[in-house]
């Protein structure tokens, strides 16, 4: 969906190249997190696919048409745009906000409208309530769904988003995390995620690049980043409990020995998780309990059982020296 | 050129010391009563007057200088009192006005924690509130001084003499050069006095706001 | 004292040179909105452009008004009368009028304008869109000080032969005569105040509420 091919970037006046011949694929459907300190260049990359800045060198394949031979309006009335101070005009309502990319494209009005409601409900706020309103009668919360509503309005298939969480509480954070998540499964955007936060970096993506200094040092699926990191800073970057977000990226079914070569009926106590659940899950209800082993479950059936001997050495096996 | 190079050379400059004259005494006058009258409308218990004296000075810059000029004449005569009381007024307005505006608009968290530190109000005032202000004050000072340099010629029509003097015999017998001469003089006064009021700001204000 | 028995009493003078200021002043602004405004505009856009006139602007604004009277009148084509005296009074509001477009286009929160362009915004729909809307307040606050300055400014034009409200006030001067000067002040004051305060609902009507926190209402 997405191909950058050896793309360079230096700032005038800067010492060392912002981005440094780096390569990458999304593929559609996915979220693709750019995760790094600041200054790695992940943001400006994010800038490049939408052409707000453009490479030295290196091309970039939008849908297999090379970005640099398209219009660069027309491009970004197709990529949605989300970034973390929102940039809302605050001479518009909220429904004019929301309505911008649609009135670029010269939608129909009355389709345009019937748009906006419908995608000021989806991100979770009530158009009678805040349609009316100016940016700066809301919340920050409130702000950051308009600013997602927003960048999927004109229902782009592609979605660049730049710490779009990032100037909300934890708590809030949180909540917007997952229910962008949620947005997601029904949707199947392709999108290019900026965090500096290497904990919602694993939580929301499908693929993780890691960048430093302009460079790409590791890429690969969360858990493969997580039980293999590529050297010492990809190591520090996830930080000491590695091992623990790894049990919260694995599933309970992966892990458990199957119910029939047990001797005696597990899930005593009611003590069981389901198999999509993460082994954190388990872990929490082993605590809980104090027990050490808890039943696996399809449904209603138990399938196996996962023990604190099998956790235990998956994290060894995994984070290689246990530490 | 002989006629322009003789007003700007020997006509116009015996002009210089009485228009000087014209301008510090009027901004002297106006910075010694608009910074304490600034101060006190913004303490606590004034508050509520500093929007109306504020509504007041917005009200008086509509009153044209020169009718500022003329306003006094009749009560004080012809000269130099009249002259020096409208221009002080005059140039009273963008003091105070600046004043009230900066003191008023540090912000209250700045102020807060000075109190949370210990400090008594006019600690807070000395330490705080003045030192933040001081870019804003000089600014209505400057804007002051070059408003007050130009309005002085004014001071010609009721018979305060300055560069005015030279000018307005430029208009009455149509002499550009005597217009141009004043001009030139009364435009290095300005820059000039700019130029000092920016180095006193140097020199006043922390080193950390500039 | 009694400038309002003087006004009374000439009633068919002052009548002739409020409405003299009034058109010299409302001229001068509606030209100067039309030029002021399109020069804020483009300076906003070429920055070494933006130095020079705002510069210009400064430079005339030193100068005091009598002399600006006085050497273009002796123009050839210019003159005496309200020709020159438009002129110099539209030269005086370039400074307030492009600097408050200048500076209102140019503080525009640069994530807004990043948000405009990441949708796909021209230039144009940019500048038209967004920095244009959001200058309003700013724009308005310089207008309003320029009215206030022209108004004032333009009874100096009586010494080149306009015959408007400061010759009431010149005319006092000469004659020792407190009440006219009264009757003059007080006229441009309120015609001043007048045009500021329709100014101020034209103001209202314009400006978005959106931006209504940060437009300083009064």
């Amino acid at each position: 969906m997405i191909r950058v091919d050896n793309i360079t970037k230096t700032f005038p006046g800067a010492e060392r190249h912002a981005v440094d011949r780096v390569t990458f694929n999304v593929n559609e459907g996915n979220i693709c997190v750019f995760a790094g300190p600041s200054g790695c260049g992940k943001t400006t990359i994010l800038r490049m696919i939408n052409r707000l800045i453009e490479p030295d060198e290196g091309e970039i394949f939008i849908n297999g048409e090379n970005a640099r031979t398209m219009n660069p309006a027309t491009l970004r009335r197709t990529i949605g745009y989300v970034i973390q101070q929102i940039g809302l005009l605050p001479h518009r309502t909220i429904e004019q906000n929301v309505a911008i990319v649609p009135g670029l494209l010269k939608w129909p009005r009355d389709k345009t409208r019937k748009r906006v409601l419908e995608l000021l409900e989806m991100v979770g706020l009530d158009p009678g309530e805040v349609g009316r309103k100016y940016p700066h009668q809301l919340s920050g919360g409130q702000m950051q769904r308009v600013g997602v509503a927003r960048a999927m309005a004109a229902d782009p298939p592609i979605m660049l988003m730049d710490e779009p969480f990032g100037a909300v509480d934890p708590i809030v954070r949180v909540r917007l995390q997952d229910e962008f998540l949620h947005l997601q499964q029904a949707f199947k955007k392709t999108i290019c995620f900026v965090t500096h936060d290497i904990n919602e970096a694993i939580k929301m993506g499908d693929y993780l690049v890691i960048l430093n200094a302009g460079r790409i040092i590791q890429m690969g699926t969360p858990i493969e980043v997580l039980t293999s990191p590529a050297d010492a800073f990809v190591r520090d970057l996830l930080g000491d409990d590695r091992g623990v977000k790894i049990l919260d990226l694995t599933r309970s079914g992966s892990l458990m020995e199957p119910a029939n070569a047990l001797p005696e009926s597990p899930g005593r106590n009611g003590c069981t998780v389901q198999a999509v659940q993460p082994v954190k899950i388990a872990l929490e209800m082993m605590m809980k309990k104090n027990a050490d082993q808890v039943g696996v479950c399809e449904g209603e059936t138990i399938v196996g059982i996962l023990t604190w001997n099998g956790i235990k050495e998956h994290i060894n096996r995994v984070s290689g020296d246990g530490s | 050129m002989d006629i322009f190079m003789d007003s700007l050379l020997r006509r116009a400059p015996g002009y210089l010391p009485e228009h000087l004259q014209l301008v510090i005494i009027p901004m002297a006058i106006a910075i010694l009563i608009s910074l304490p009258a600034g101060i006190i409308v913004t303490r606590p218990g004034y508050r509520r007057y500093a929007e109306k004296v504020m509504a007041l000075f917005n009200t008086a810059q509509t009153i044209p200088p020169l009718a500022v000029i003329a306003i006094f004449f009749p009560f004080l005569g012809l000269g130099y009192g009249p002259a020096i009381l409208a221009l002080t007024i005059y140039a009273l307005l963008p003091i105070a006005r600046n004043t009230i505006a900066a003191i008023s608009s540090v912000p209250e968290d700045v102020k807060e924690a000075a109190r949370g530190m210990g400090m008594t109000p006019k600690e807070v005032l000395f330490h705080v509130e003045l030192p933040l202000s001081v870019p804003v004050i000089m600014a209505g000072i400057k804007t002051s001084a070059v408003l007050t340099v130009s309005t002085a010629v004014l001071a010609a029509l009721v018979g305060g003499k300055g560069m005015g003097a030279v000018i307005f015999a430029g208009i009455n017998f149509f002499r550009p050069e005597l217009i141009l001469a004043g001009t030139i003089y009364i435009g290095m006064m300005a820059v000039i006095l700019e130029r000092l009021i920016s180095l006193a700001e140097y020199m006043l204000v922390p080193a950390h706001i500039k | 004292m009694n400038f309002p028995g003087f006004i009374l009493n000439n009633t068919g003078l002052v009548y002739e040179y409020t409405l003299n200021h009034i058109a010299l002043v409302v001229t001068v602004l509606v030209l100067s909105l039309l030029l002021w405004t399109a020069v804020g505009l483009v300076i906003s856009r070429y920055d070494r452009m933006a130095e020079a006139v705002i510069g210009l602007g400064n430079v005339v604004f030193c100068i005091p008004s009598i002399s600006l009277f006085g050497l273009f009148m002796t123009v050839p084509g210019l003159g005496l009368g309200r020709r020159t005296a438009t002129l110099v009074l539209v030269l005086y509001a370039m400074m307030p009028l492009v600097r408050s477009v200048y500076m209102g286009v140019k503080s525009v929160d640069p994530a807004v304008i990043d948000a405009g362009k990441g949708m796909g915004m021209t230039g144009l729909q940019v500048l038209f869109k967004i920095q244009v809307p959001m200058a309003w307040p700013m724009v308005f606050a310089g207008i309003r000080v320029a009215v206030v300055l022209i108004t004032g400014i333009a009874t100096m034009a009586t010494f080149i032969g306009e015959k408007n409200l400061g010759r009431l006030i010149h005319q006092g001067i000469t004659r020792g005569n407190a009440d006219m000067i009264f009757a003059g002040a007080v006229i441009v004051s309120i015609i001043a105040l007048l045009l500021d305060h329709i100014m101020g609902r034209i103001q209202r009507k314009i400006i978005s509420p959106g931006l209504r926190f940060q437009a300083g209402e009064q």
